[in-house]
């Protein structure tokens, strides 16, 4: 990792992010540090994947500042995106997040290839790097496309839904799998999620994106009874039971 | 074995060309069905073909320009019969794939609504061009436009040489950009490649690619060499490198043998290719399939054994 662990590496300061001139989430300030395990979360259609792009610099911000000093991002996009009809190896899927760091007409080393063993290694598919990504199942495929972000050794991890449409166990080893990756691996880590409960946690700070504006703190802080019955325009109940969050939907709280 | 000795003597470079042909199609057609791109190859034909109409529509004096900036005066029936169509096909087939590739940001017309679109009217001037050429019939010119396999002379298979070369270095040099964004632009910004770029830089060589073998061999074979041998390859390969072998080698070995036949039959050699590379396409889908049920078949008996 390129920076150390008192540095902010990117911050937001009132950003604006949307399409053109059209504003979707507004009055975004927020730093991350190398140790910060932060999560975006609202309603589906908030602006979350927005503000991701936004942060990634595949969307320009609409207003405010920016800023970041050459900070690496692994992405891990939504799985439901990459579905290729070519039968890549889990190896070559996981080499192809190296790629930037290859020279232009350079081919990967054997520095590149070990990277991606480790990769491999830290999401547990050591033994499916020889298999087709297209005949894994949904967590499997997850795996694979975490390691390719790590192969990036990157300084923030950042994950877009990534439980979404799996099942119930694939799902919690996926969450434990992400929150080792931060306490083991020392990788800041941005989450974005609308699976409420989940990012609670496991993050140490929550962002709630909502097209009325945006809210950013420590969980304790932002998790209360009444933020969320804003942002989700419902009542909404946060319970703790044994340091685990419990979040459902009206005046359900345990 | 007479006809074959007759067909590679009277038309060496037919025989040749259609496997150059064949084999830059199918090894762009890989990418472009592995991008699930399907329509733009075929839209991309047409934008070449309306090219080729434009240069028989006659209002530019490409001609007398270059001689006038060369200094160098052109033979008419080299510059009328290679170059013009060629440039023209070119020159069309690159503003499609220009205009396409700056889509992306449009969230209300989408890639699709401007893929049709470039089609309608590509479609559309090709017919006009035609019609209003002031050189010669519509039909003779549509003939012309159709291309065949057998009309690939020596000018026509250094072109094809040179395509080859180009898209296959093109390929080669930047393997690795070219693989990640086509199997993940979004991720491949994010991590920081200048995605854009390279994604322009893959659709300007299937622009090019498609472009120069429909002005040569026509779009009916263009457009089914881009289609077929890729899903051949697609069904039969279980690694990316076969994907591609199966393909190539299909696309290099269909184009000849259908030259035989077109020969033989005195058919037009563009239709019988694809309806050959078609027919072989079939047989090999039920091949597979009869492949499998003889697999589940014998799994079912071994479980009933055990």
């Amino acid at each position: 990792m390129s920076t150390s662990n008192r540095e902010i590496l990117f911050e937001l300061k009132n950003v604006a992010v949307g399409y053109g001139k059209k504003i979707i989430v507004q009055g975004v300030t927020f730093s991350v540090t190398p140790d910060d395990f932060i999560g975006l979360v609202g309603p589906n259609g908030a602006g979350k994947t927005t503000l991701l792009r936004t942060i990634l610099g595949s969307l320009p911000a609409i207003s405010g500042t920016i800023t970041q000093q050459n900070v690496r991002f692994g992405y891990v996009p939504q799985r439901d995106t990459v579905q290729p009809l070519l039968p890549y190896t889990v190896r070559e899927v996981v080499l192809m997040g190296r790629f930037p760091l290859i020279g232009t007409l350079n081919r990967p080393s054997r520095a590149d290839k070990e990277t991606v063993e480790r990769a491999l290694e830290l999401v547990g598919i050591v033994n499916l790097r020889d298999a087709n990504f297209t005949s894994l199942s949904g967590g499997q495929r997850q795996r694979v496309l975490i390691a390719r972000a790590l192969s990036l050794e990157p300084d923030v991890l950042v994950l877009d839904e990534p439980t979404n449409g799996m099942d119930t166990p694939s799902h919690y080893a996926l969450v434990d799998l992400i929150s080792r990756l931060h306490n083991e691996n020392n990788t800041a880590i941005v989450l974005v999620s609308h699976l409420l409960t989940d990012v609670a946690n496991v993050v140490k700070k929550i962002g709630l994106v909502d097209r009325n504006g945006f809210y950013f703190g420590p969980k304790e802080e932002v998790l209360t009874n009444d933020m969320l019955t804003r942002l989700y325009n419902s009542p909404m109940s946060v319970s703790c039971i044994e340091g685990e969050y419990v979040i459902l939907p009206g005046k359900r709280g345990i | 074995m007479d006809v074959i000795k007759q067909i590679i003597e009277l038309f060496p470079y037919a025989v040749a060309g259609s496997i150059l042909a064949g084999m830059i199609c199918s090894f762009l057609g890989v990418f472009v069905v592995s991008q699930r791109a399907v329509f733009l190859g075929g839209v991309l034909t047409q934008a070449s073909l309306a090219g080729v109409a434009f240069s028989f529509f006659h209002v530019l004096d490409l001609e007398g320009w270059i001689t006038k900036i060369t200094g160098v005066p052109a033979t008419h029936e080299s510059y009328f019969h290679h170059f013009e169509p060629v440039f023209f096909s070119l020159l069309f087939a690159i503003t499609a794939v220009v205009i396409f590739s700056q889509s992306y940001r449009n969230k209300k017309i989408t890639q699709d609504i401007v893929l049709g679109l470039i089609f309608i009217i590509s479609v559309a001037l090709r017919i006009i061009f035609t019609v209003k050429s002031p050189v010669g019939e519509a039909a003779e010119i549509e003939s012309i436009m159709k291309g065949d396999l057998l009309f690939i002379n020596f000018h026509g298979f250094i072109t094809l040489l040179i395509v080859t070369i180009m898209v296959l270095g093109i390929f080669l040099l930047f393997r690795k950009q070219l693989q990640f964004v086509t199997f993940d632009i979004e991720t491949a910004q994010a991590h920081g490649l200048k995605a854009r770029f390279w994604l322009f830089l893959f659709y300007l060589a299937v622009g090019i690619g498609i472009s120069i073998t429909t002005r040569l061999v026509g779009d009916v074979f263009t457009f089914a060499f881009l289609v077929i041998p890729a899903s051949i390859g697609l069904l039969g390969g279980r690694r990316v490198n076969r994907v591609f072998l199966i393909a190539i080698l299909f696309a290099g070995v269909v184009p000849p043998v259908s030259l035989y036949f077109a020969f033989i039959t005195d058919l037009p050699s563009g239709p019988t290719s694809a309806a050959v590379a078609f027919s072989l396409f079939l047989f090999f889908v039920l091949i597979r399939k009869l492949y499998h049920i003889i697999r589940k078949q014998k799994s079912a008996i071994t479980v009933e054994i055990s």
